[in-house]
């Protein structure tokens, strides 16, 4: 086992400087300049100042030089400074990511707790009205649009029936907690802070719910079919033989062969919540990694842009490899 | 098989279905913060552009707002008034008795939010830290040679230029005063290495040392900015304990929050948003006048179009784009049109020069000048755009528009989206092959920057090369001291220009803010800071 993951860490490291290399290369053959983006009419008109930018960022460089460069920082962590922000890179995501990591892990909580109970449900009560209704949430929930789900939330929850509080991660007078982990409800039940860990649970009702929505969908169906597969085997009909109960049967035999695939489907879906949050956080003002990604992609701000591929790809390799390593724990004729 | 399974009873799956629904209802939001929001001005705004909140170093949209109200400037320009400028931090000003330069008397009595003076030392230092750091607000003043004291309650800006305009350069809110002893503790220099010495960018960006109303207390990127009162402030006890300035990017997400009462004023709702308003008795519309401009800028390089190279043909254009039309029916008449790029409000421009001098639909005349162009039957030419709207008007619906407009007299549009990058790349270098929809603020409220960069940068964009007569016309009309005669200058730079027709300037929006009547003065200012945050004043009930 440790050797199995030994392997799959080489690789992970290998992938992951491979994806840099890839968006590097994707990145810089899009003709605009990043440097005239920022800057304001006059700076851009001045060629001085614009070579002293470009030669700040080393844009003046040829391609590979930079890509030495990239490489030689990341060996020192440093992600280099973004153009937009002219912050180090690091520190942004730093700043950006744990609003995003809060979100997604709830939705992805929610989805699980909701979808997982839901396809069982349905497949153990096939064709009932519990099937029905699963099949509904989970059509509304991978078909309707992100920004929709968003908005008519919003509008009835928030605007109509004054229930759940508005766009942001607390209230609008409220102080975040301080700053340990960024995660709020964390860092204010860390700080006893009751009032604002109940401000930040309701801050994330929507948005969770809307992020969750797709997610919950698929969930909810494959779950279903995987147990439906399941029910049919001949181990099913020997525990019902033997005479055991239902309830035994379903959660002993039948779900740990069931979860499998979930396991999988769980695992990519969480990468893809962390990192496709963009409509949710912006309908919600939420200081995420999505609103920061689409704005680093939209300025061609390079640095931004190859940090956080390379830190989207080490996620989602990483998910991947809790995905293998737990398949080998939960089939162990993976590792023979 | 399903009811021999059934080992869950419905009343545990609606239990379960519940938890949902049931989170939403325990975290009802609670009022506890009922009483701090009396004393709590929040603005629902998109400040994703904020990337820095120091002075020395602004260059973008919607900072100045805070800024404005933590520092302040030695002269300022009250809202609706942008062509006289008033005391701030200096009561008198006067040019040196050399002439090189200005003289200001500083008020006496200013304290820092520290609850120290403010001295002439301070005022130096501020703006040697703005001209050593390098930063593109020290582009504005590169006029500026030196800042000497002399004595201790006045100091001279000696100029390079003495003739060229300063005072309203100077009232924007890049050039105000810093607390040298504060700032320098906290890392920031006004030395000549200050472009590396300077490590000040991050104290400064959540907390602040200036002389206005307000102090910065915190910045969370793409959250809010909180600005505390300044109990020392020397114009009278600012009426807010706190402003938070709220991040909402998504317009629709600010109407609600200014219905519901979660805010006090909403900046970004687009026309449909604003019509929803009217008759919420709670609500008010306010308008935002601005000195912004939306324009199409034609190239004129006969290699690019050979058309578009004849004057008469660009002409044609200029008569056969319907203004009205734009600014009616797709912004809801919420703005207005100059002739060119002087916005309406400054010296030489007003809505009754502009009918005069400016374009207007003349579809004949429009016909006319394509026959004595030599295209009768019209040309063609592309339209470059970038995916991006102002005041809820995308380009591509201009773009749209106007090229719906022009096929009225033969001339054929191609509509051609970019993003935003290549579009400001392309232009900015001059690789546009026909007309660019796009967009300038200036950084203060000066003709002179205007007007320079239709006939510098902007003539470059679009292959002009511009007569000796009209840039002399831009320094005669800037240095010019008589009021009256000023003015004249600018309508004769402005009918030059026009003639020109490589820039169409089709609309400068008039905003609408959404304020909520728990507030009564909300003072907006078209002069680059958008609202005077020291004079916005709480309802008395």
């Amino acid at each position: 086992m440790p050797q199995y993951i030994l392997s799959r860490l080489v690789l992970l490291f290998v992938m992951a400087l491979l994806a840099t290399l890839v968006i590097f290369l994707l990145a810089n053959m899009v003709p605009g300049d990043p440097v005239l983006a920022q800057l304001g009419d006059l700076a851009a008109s001045n060629k001085e100042f614009v070579a002293e930018w470009r030669a700040k960022w080393g844009l003046d460089l040829p391609l590979w030089q930079r890509y030495l460069i990239f490489l030689q920082q990341l060996s020192h962590g440093d992600l280099g400074i973004s153009i937009a922000s002219q912050r180090p890179v690091l520190q942004d995501v730093r700043d950006f990511a744990p609003a995003t990591l809060e979100l997604a892990s709830v939705s992805f909580a929610l989805s699980l707790i909701v979808g997982i109970p839901l396809g069982i449900m349905a497949a153990v009560r096939r064709d009932s009205w519990i099937d029905h209704l699963a099949r509904l949430i989970s059509l509304i929930g991978v078909s309707s649009p992100t920004f929709w789900l968003a908005f008519i939330l919003l509008a009835v929850f928030y605007g109509g029936l004054q229930i759940a509080p508005g766009p942001g991660r607390i209230d609008s007078i409220g102080l975040p907690p301080p700053s340990v982990t960024g995660l709020y409800l964390l860092d204010s039940a860390l700080a006893g802070d009751w009032a604002t860990f109940r401000d930040a649970a309701a801050h994330l009702v929507l948005p969770s719910i809307v992020l969750a929505a797709a997610t919950l969908g698929l969930i909810t169906r494959t779950t279903r079919a995987s147990m439906l597969e399941c029910m049919q085997q001949d181990y099913v009909r020997v525990a019902r033989a033997k005479g055991l109960r239902s309830r035994r049967i379903v959660i002993g035999h039948i779900l740990p062969n069931a979860l499998i695939p979930i396991v999988t489907l769980g695992g990519l879906a969480y990468a893809n919540l962390l990192t496709g949050a963009v409509l949710t956080e912006t309908i919600f003002s939420w200081p995420g990694l999505g609103r920061y990604t689409f704005r680093s992609a939209v300025s061609l701000d390079f640095p931004a842009i190859m940090g956080i591929t390379l830190i989207v790809a080490v996620v989602y390799l990483i998910i991947n490899l809790v995905i293998d390593v737990s398949y080998a724990l939960l089939d162990p004729r993976v590792v023979r | 098989m399903a009811d021999r399974l059934g080992w869950i009873d419905r009343r545990r799956l609606l239990q379960l279905l519940g938890v949902t629904g049931g989170a939403l209802a325990a975290n009802l939001p609670s009022r506890v913060f009922a009483q701090a929001r009396k004393n709590t001005l929040v603005l629902g705004i998109d400040i994703s552009d904020t990337i820095t909140l120091d002075p020395a170093r602004l260059a973008q949209y919607t900072s100045p707002m805070t800024v404005s109200a933590a520092y302040d400037s030695l002269v300022t320009m009250k809202p609706g008034d942008y062509i006289n400028l008033s005391p701030s931090l200096a009561t008198k000003w006067a040019r040196t008795p050399d002439g090189k330069g200005w003289r200001f008397t500083l008020r006496e009595g200013v304290k820092f939010s520290t609850g120290n003076p403010m001295t002439v030392e301070d005022v130096k230092w501020s703006f040697d830290r703005i001209i050593n750091l390098g930063d593109q607000p020290s582009q504005y003043i590169a006029n500026v040679d030196r800042v000497e004291i002399v004595d201790k309650s006045t100091i001279d800006i000696i100029l390079k230029q003495p003739a060229e305009p300063l005072l309203t350069i100077i009232a924007a809110p890049e050039f105000v005063v810093l607390e040298r002893k504060v700032a320098e503790a906290n890392g920031a220099s006004a030395a000549k290495d200050a472009k590396t010495a300077d490590k000040a960018a991050q104290w400064i960006n959540t907390n602040s040392c200036g002389t206005g109303a307000y102090r910065i207390a915190a910045w969370e990127r793409n959250q809010q900015i909180q600005l505390v009162r300044n109990e020392h402030y020397w114009g009278g006890k600012p009426p807010f304990e706190r402003i938070v300035i709220r991040h909402i990017s998504d317009g629709a997400a600010q109407l609600l929050a200014v219905r519901r009462g979660d805010i006090d004023a909403a900046f970004n709702l687009i026309p449909e948003q604003i019509a929803s308003l009217k008759g919420d008795a709670n609500v008010r519309l306010a308008p935002l006048a601005s000195l912004d401009f939306v324009y199409m800028a034609l190239t004129q390089e006969p290699e690019f179009n050979k058309a578009l190279a004849v004057k008469e043909a660009r002409q044609a254009i200029g008569y056969a784009i319907d203004y009205d039309g734009i600014i009616k029916s797709m912004l809801g008449g919420a703005a207005l049109r100059p002739a060119h790029f002087l916005p309406i409000g400054v010296s030489g421009s007003t809505e009754e020069i502009a009918r005069q001098i400016g374009f207007k639909q003349d579809l004949a005349r429009a016909k006319d000048l394509l026959a004595k162009a030599g295209f009768k039957d019209g040309f063609e030419f592309e339209i470059s755009y970038g995916n991006a709207a102002v005041q809820g008007v995308t380009y591509q619906d201009l773009g749209l528009k106007i090229q719906s407009d022009l096929a009225r007299v033969g001339i054929k549009v191609n509509l051609r989206p970019l993003d935003q990058v290549n579009l400001r790349t392309e232009y900015t270098t001059g690789k546009s092959k026909g007309g660019v929809l796009t967009f300038w603020n200036p950084p203060a409220v000066e003709n002179q920057l205007w007007a320079a960069a239709v006939v510098q940068r902007v003539a470059k964009r679009v292959h002009w090369t511009t007569p000796e007569d009209i840039v002399k016309l831009v320094s005669q009309a800037a240095t010019e001291a008589d009021p009256k005669k000023q003015a004249e200058l600018w309508v004769e730079w402005q009918k030059q220009a026009v003639d020109q027709a490589n820039h169409f300037v089709l609309f400068q929006p008039v905003y609408q803010i959404a304020v909520r009547n728990t507030v009564k003065d909300f003072p907006l200012t078209a002069a680059g800071w958008m609202l005077d945050l020291h004079d916005v004043t709480p309802s008395a009930s």
